[in-house]
């Protein structure tokens, strides 16, 4: 009964790409590498008022939003958009304000308190 | 064919008399068995159908698992996702069903569902002059095979379901984004995809460049009702998915 109840709670899955964690984690740092390693190229190409660290910064925070997610497959088909949105980054098929999107600069916060969200409009 | 069939009959009898023809119409007019509102059902047809997707149920019983024809003459076939790669392959290439022409390829979400798109494939065999449907299901997360190696033409489509869906096609040779712009984020035909999207776009004047910025825009719960309401013929709906009965197989 303990068995079958385990059995039930374990599914068999296809896996996308990787079997294993090790295979995955192999997969993320490498599409890490290959961003690191274009970004110069990036800045250059796009001519983003941005400096090399700047990037980078942004590239290790865009990669540790997802730090938490444990799932093979989700790890996977992220390092497959990952890998699609660099081709796009590359080739330059993107625009500069696709790039400048990551940073958010002229978003601007979401009110907090009663007060601040009354004066916004939104209470 | 019923109507071609009167017509022929009434030909027959405006050759035997002359003064027949305002009587023709007449007839034509009061007759009770012609609605040209109600598509006549072709019992040949639909018998043919039949007997093909017995045949395809036997002949693939590892992947098929219903077969149904829905509207009175459309043959669907609803297999398991690991048997698409097959079952296309054998439909194209059997000399009996020979339907080598991929008219569409596009998938379906519904959230309800453990497997939430299907996915569906019409085929045309010119042959024949029949169409198939075939269709299958998959979720967010598990790939189904890309069929480009039988049909080449099923590349954007492919493309497109990726795109709309995010229904991953493992061995696709160019899989990426085909109708969405560069950078877009989520699949715009889930039904979970706010139908003002994500983010918007602007020209923003003191950084003299487009800026993208999360839209919040209140939306009122969707429920999908997948029923249409303003259906007038409840019983030729009720009739749309006359399932076919297929051999089990032997376990």
């Amino acid at each position: 009964m303990a068995s079958k109840l385990a059995r039930a709670g374990v599914r068999q899955v296809k896996p996308i790409l990787s079997v294993d964690h090790g295979e995955a984690r192999q997969r993320v740092l490498n599409l890490y590498k290959a961003w690191y390693r274009q970004l110069p190229y990036i800045v250059m190409d796009y001519d983003l008022p941005k400096s090399k660290e700047e990037c980078r910064a942004k590239l290790r925070e865009e990669f540790m939003k997802h730090h938490h997610v444990q799932d093979i497959r989700v790890i996977d088909m992220l390092v497959i958009k990952g890998q699609m949105e660099l081709k796009e980054t590359v080739e330059i098929w993107k625009q500069k304000h696709g790039l400048m999107a990551y940073w958010k600069d002229t978003v601007e916060p979401k009110p907090q308190g009663f007060l601040n969200k009354f004066l916004d409009g939104h209470e | 064919m019923a109507a071609t069939a009167c017509r022929g009959l009434f030909s027959i009898a405006k050759h035997a008399s002359k003064s027949v023809v305002p009587r023709v119409v007449g007839t034509r007019l009061c007759s009770t068995d012609l609605h040209p509102t109600i598509r006549p059902v072709n019992a040949v047809q639909r018998q043919t159908l039949t007997e093909f997707g017995q045949y395809v149920a036997e002949c693939l019983p590892k992947y098929v698992q219903k077969v149904q024809i829905t509207a009175g003459n459309e043959l669907e076939v609803l297999i398991a996702p690991e048997g698409v790669v097959p079952v296309i392959t054998f439909l194209k290439d059997h000399t009996n069903s020979q339907f080598t022409s991929l008219a569409d390829l596009c998938g379906v979400d519904m959230p309800s569902r453990a497997y939430r798109f299907e996915v569906v494939y019409n085929l045309l065999s010119l042959r024949y002059n029949s169409r198939i449907r075939v269709k299958t299901y998959t979720d967010e997360l598990t790939p189904l095979e890309s069929i480009t190696d039988v049909f080449k033409g099923a590349n954007w489509y492919e493309r497109e379901v990726w795109d709309m869906f995010g229904v991953f096609f493992a061995n696709h040779p160019d899989l990426r984004r085909i109708l969405t712009d560069y950078g877009f984020e989520g699949h715009p035909f889930r039904k979970d995809f706010p139908l003002t999207g994500y983010v918007e776009c602007r020209y923003d004047d003191e950084v003299k460049r487009v800026v993208v910025e999360p839209v919040e825009l209140a939306q009122e719960y969707r429920k999908f009702d997948l029923s249409a309401p303003w259906e007038q013929f409840p019983n030729f709906r009720e009739q749309a998915a006359a399932e076919v009965p297929i051999k089990e197989e032997e376990k």
